[in-house]
């Protein structure tokens, strides 16, 4: 099957492309990218439509056994593996269906920004890299591909590196994912030790020895679910991804919104099968994602910047799939948000895009105001996205979370109660945006002469309208996802969760009806996000720095001036002894030879 | 197509060569090089359209075509062609140390002996007899002699000479004492019938066969360099012309340690003896890696430092020789054997350049070349990492191959000097880089230039380095 490798490889060579010809203009930059990304959509759909296969996909990297023999000691192989099973491919068809259409929206909104070349290139190369974990069938792959959409997030936050705050945001972004990462790393480890596999179809069977050990599979699962903390933005380590909308806004659509964020999800469906054997590393995942869900909703309420508020509501969405994977018995309940959360989150971003390029790059929304007469489809398609954000019935965000609150309630705890609230600061937040900007009356020059944007922004704004109304229909659900509804669930649930819903919306409405040019309601404890960003800066300034000051001193005096200085003095000298024996004396050489000689038969022989 | 006729192909070609440079009269003599790499190639080529030796052919006693003397013949012609494509850039250097009566005169023969050397390395690569062992050795070393003292108006290069004329025939000496010996117990000069004979033998043997086995150690040690045979390296290298040092680091290195695993293999497969053999070995191994390793240290001249950087990957290469007795240690040989050619003559062949157009091959030469040809810069920087072993190129593979068998063979101690004298090794061969790119450059210093042939052979070896150092799997076929 070469499909899916060229699937694969056409981006990288796309970036590459970009990277090495195209920058010159912008025709050969913007173009071959959305080439690229066409061929990727129309390859994944394909692939969506061919049946199951069960023949490996994989290639033998560095495979020692055909040198040293079936029988050698030696058994190091090196294998790069595809898997195509319905998770990978239903995820394939998300990434690529949503890449190209935020590639041509960019062209649009990056029309007149800087750095046209290098950013399709980060794009590319970002599409490459999610691919690759996509597509990796071991946890090897995954990791590489994992720390390359780092580094291309990394790339396309700091995108306006010469501003300050875009660079920090990078920075940041790019720290706070190591720590996450360095606990998934321990985690392959410790899988790897504990079973001699790193592929994920092996797993299951090789689980055995430690599945006898409770605490070392939920120690190993939750070190990999680290990596879901750091990339999926889950409490404590969220505090990167509303930093991270520092990059244009396409990029916070499809990397920090769609896609990339969703990594971590999709990270646990692949370990599903293992994650299921260990209730106590379910629990401990049910109980962060729960938290991160209504946490986040509170930060979302008091925010001022349009990005930022759909930042944290990516945050306590992407908590509700955590919640799902922890609850519900198939990984498809929480694979179903994911789908159709990226498609209005998506939505939502673009639209988000879309007001900032007619407001002149105005991101606050106590500037705006009235925009829905002045932007009529960015204001309706942003209406079908809020909706589908906030759980309206029968727009497609209303199916999916649902399913994963009634699953939640099924299994009961706190978590579920916490899904539950997380509803209703949902509506309150996307109602409060959706009001505050479209509605009452302009609250700035910039309002006041907002107009629509071209339809390169605006086509991808409708096309991706439809798939954010009807993604969650049960007739598309069912091609994508086979997942049994909750039998055991009390008949309340439903009700509470729209009666939350409505109360929430009107609440809003009531509240900020006629609201002047600032927020009537101030909550500091939210403005300030709870203030953990503010508990992390004081950690760093007074334990890092403190270690920093610690282990320099140590370092400068203890291991150089020591170990490492007295170590390099004498073996120098042992090599300036050497060169002494060269004496360059033709006798010499020959008695040294000859000395050799002897000492060499007498230890043969003896 | 019979394997023996390549040799046969060569030695006419180097004979023809010979003859062209007599009878020819034009001053310039680079056309030979030029036949010869196209005569040599055509023999690469045909290399792989050969099927292998009958085991019913008379000549099936001493000559072998298996996958290591098929490798390793294609090995000599690579090596041989890249000598030649040194020896034109530096055809002009020989000229001014080489007294003739018209221009051009004793450019010719600098150029065609090193393809009846090739012969030599071909045969040697193929010989499993004692007897067609030592006669290939012969062919190999004399041809070696004369072309290490070529320019004789040289004084160093005429001393380099006399060194390596005088240890190698003291080496030559101890190689045929040492088959008269082993052969005077086994009765036997064939490596195939010593195997048989060698279970048979009474104890009271060992100890003769151990001294005979011991003289023959002494020899190849020679060839490859190791200690305590390797004083001869660093003057022989930094004295001969810039060519042949690296025809002598790499052919005559790689064919020495073929012949070393050829002999070893029986002896060290042995159970009364080869525990012992093995393990003077891994003692060797250990002073050759900490010697040519440390002594590289306080290098300041280039050729030097390259001296003691090949007595150290002979270290290396033993350390999966000592373990050839309880693992499979050939393919991990093979295929160092062809990573080190590839950034050996990727070294050589900048350094050739770069001494020639500043008139000194001492580091500091090197001073500030990055602004002065980046790309020659970017080329030994690639061929030093490679050198040094940094993942990715084919120089971290080949080391990862070797420590991997050394592991498997459990010589524990020695793959912990190894890691050592690794950390070592990026101490010296990122000197060349900081000083190339971090150094000052003198005054005066102006672009090096390069011909198109070395610029495309270069770029070739750099491309190798990195794409058998991330996909191996061709080379490991073949050797398969």
């Amino acid at each position: 099957m070469i499909a899916p490798w060229i699937l694969l490889f056409a981006p990288l060579f796309v970036a590459a492309f970009i990277l090495l010809v195209g920058q010159r203009s912008k025709l050969l930059s913007a173009g071959p990218a959305i080439l690229g990304a066409l061929i990727c959509c129309a390859i994944s759909w394909w692939l969506f439509g061919q049946p199951e296969t069960t023949d490996p996909i994989r290639i033998d990297w560095i495979d020692f056994s055909k040198v040293f023999g079936p029988d050698s000691p030696i058994r190091f192989t090196v294998s790069i593996g595809l898997e195509l099973d319905s998770l990978a491919k239903s995820m394939l068809v998300i990434v690529c269906t949503i890449a190209p259409l935020v590639f041509i929206y960019s062209v649009g909104y990056m029309a007149h920004e800087e750095g046209y070349g290098r950013y399709f290139a980060g794009l590319s190369l970002f599409l490459f890299s999610m691919l690759g974990i996509v597509l990796a069938d071991n946890f090897v792959m995954m990791f590489i591909f994992w720390e390359l959409v780092g580094v291309s997030s990394y790339i396309l936050i700091g995108h306006y590196y010469s501003k300050d705050s875009a660079a920090e945001a990078c920075k940041q972004a790019f720290t706070v994912n190591r720590i996450g990462d360095f606990g998934f790393m321990l985690g392959i480890l410790v899988f790897w030790m504990a079973t001699g596999t790193i592929v994920f179809g092996e797993l299951p069977d090789a689980i055995g020895a430690l599945q006898s050990s409770p605490f070392w599979l939920a120690t190993a699962c939750v070190l990999v679910f680290c990596g879901t903390i750091g990339k999926s933005a889950q409490m404590p380590l969220h505090v990167w991804l509303p930093n991270s909308m520092e990059g244009p806004t396409p990029v916070s659509s499809l990397l920090h919104a769609a896609t990339m964020v969703a990594a971590g999800v999709y990270l646990l469906a692949r370990m599903f099968p293992v994650l299921v054997l260990s209730p106590a590393a379910l629990e401990i995942i049910g109980w962060v994602g729960g938290i991160t869900c209504f946490a986040a909703g509170l930060m979302g309420l008091q925010q001022n910047d349009i990005k930022r508020i759909l930042a944290y509501s990516t945050i306590s969405q992407l908590g509700y799939m955590v919640v799902g994977i922890a609850v519900a018995p198939v990984y498809g309940v929480a694979m179903f948000h994911l789908f159709t959360h990226a498609f209005f989150k998506c939505l939502l971003f673009l639209c988000s895009g879309s007001v900032i390029v007619g407001m002149h790059h105005e991101q606050d929304i106590w500037k705006m105001g009235g925009l829905a007469k002045k932007m009529p489809i960015t204001f309706l398609t942003m209406c079908a996205g809020g909706l589908a954000l906030m759980g309206f019935p029968f727009f497609s965000g209303y199916f999916s979370k649902d399913l994963i609150i009634e699953f939640a309630f099924e299994k009961g705890g706190v978590p579920a109660w916490l899904a539950l609230g997380g509803v209703i600061l949902t509506a309150c937040y996307t109602t409060r945006l959706l009001w505050v900007v479209f509605f009452g009356a302009p609250r700035s020059d910039e309002a006041k002469k907002a107009h629509e944007s071209p339809l390169v922004m605006t086509g991808p704004l409708i096309l991706l309208a439809l798939p954010a109304v009807l993604a969650g229909w049960p007739f598309i659900q069912q091609r994508f996802f086979t997942i049994e509804h909750p039998h055991h669930v009390a008949g309340w649930v439903p009700w509470a969760i729209l009666a939350l819903l409505f109360i929430g919306i009107i609440g809003t409405i009531l509240i900020y009806r006629g609201a002047p040019k600032k927020d009537p309601v101030v909550i500091p404890f939210f403005a300030n996000r709870l203030y953990i960003d503010d508990g992390y800066r004081y950690l760093v300034r007074w334990v890092q720095d403190g270690t920093a000051q610690v282990s320099g001193f140590i370092d400068r005096w203890l291991i150089d001036g020591v170990c490492v200085n007295f170590g390099s003095r004498l073996v120098w000298a042992v090599g300036f002894v050497f060169r002494f024996l060269q004496v360059g004396n033709l006798q010499a050489y020959a008695f040294f030879f000859g000395a050799g000689v002897i000492i060499l038969l007498y230890f043969l022989i003896s | 197509m019979n394997p023996l006729l390549l040799e046969v192909i060569v030695v006419v070609l180097g004979i023809v060569l010979l003859m062209l440079e007599a009878f020819v009269s034009k001053s310039d003599k680079t056309f030979l090089a030029w036949i010869g790499i196209g005569g040599l190639f055509a023999v690469l080529v045909a290399s792989f359209f050969t099927v292998p030796v009958p085991a019913d052919a008379p000549y099936a006693a001493f000559y072998t075509t298996d996958a290591l003397a098929m490798f390793f013949k294609r090995f000599s012609l690579l090596a041989t062609i890249l000598v030649l494509v040194m020896g034109i850039d530096y055809a002009p250097t020989v000229e001014k140390f080489v007294p003739g009566a018209s221009k051009g005169a004793g450019v010719g023969e600098f150029l065609s002996l090193p393809v009846l050397t090739c012969a030599g390395l071909m045969w040697m690569v193929s010989a499993v007899d004692f007897i067609a062992i030592f006669v290939s050795l012969e062919l190999v070393t004399i041809s070696f002699y004369v072309l290490v003292a070529y320019m004789r108006r040289s004084a160093t290069c005429l001393e380099a000479g006399t060194k390596y004329l005088i240890l190698g025939a003291l080496s030559t000496g101890f190689i045929v004492f040492g088959i008269t010996w082993i052969f005077g117990v086994t009765g036997q000069t064939n490596l195939a019938a010593i195997a048989t004979v060698l279970p048979q033998l009474p104890a009271s043997a060992s100890a003769a066969l151990l001294f005979g086995l011991g003289l023959v150690l002494i020899s190849l040690g020679f060839k490859i360099a190791v200690f305590p045979f390797q004083f001869w390296v660093p003057d022989v290298y930094q004295g001969a012309p810039t060519p042949i040092t690296a025809f002598l680091s790499v052919g005559s290195k790689a064919a020495g340690f073929v012949v070393l695993v050829r002999v070893l293999t029986p002896f060290l497969q042995d159970e009364t003896i080869g525990a012992k053999v093995a393990g003077v070995l891994a003692v060797i191994t250990g002073a050759t890696l900490l010697f040519g390793n440390l002594a590289a240290l306080p290098q300041k001249n280039f050729k030097r430092l390259m001296s003691y950087s090949s007595i150290a990957h002979a270290g290396y290469l033993l350390m999966a020789v000592t373990s050839i007795g309880v693992a499979v240690a050939e393919p991990a040989i093979s295929f160092y054997l062809a990573a080190y050619l590839a950034m050996t003559f990727l070294a050589f062949l900048v350094m050739a350049l770069v001494a020639s157009a500043v008139g000194g091959d001492d580091l500091s030469n090197f001073n500030g070349l990055a602004r002065r040809s980046p790309w020659l810069a970017g080329a030994m920087l690639v061929a030093m990492l490679s050198l040094a072993g940094i993942p990715f190129t084919v120089g971290f593979l080949g080391k990862l191959y070797i420590f991997e068998v050394a592991l498997s063979a459990q010589h524990y101690w020695l793959v912990g000097i190894g890691a050592l004298t690794v950390a070592c090794g990026f101490y010296y061969y990122l000197q060349i880089v900081r000083a190339m790119y971090w150094m000052p450059a003198a005054e005066n210093a102006a672009a090096v230039p390069v011909s198109m042939t070395s610029r495309i052979t270069m770029a070739a070896l750099a491309i190798a380095i990195f794409v058998f150092g991330i996909y191996p799997q061709p080379i490991l076929s073949m050797l398969g």
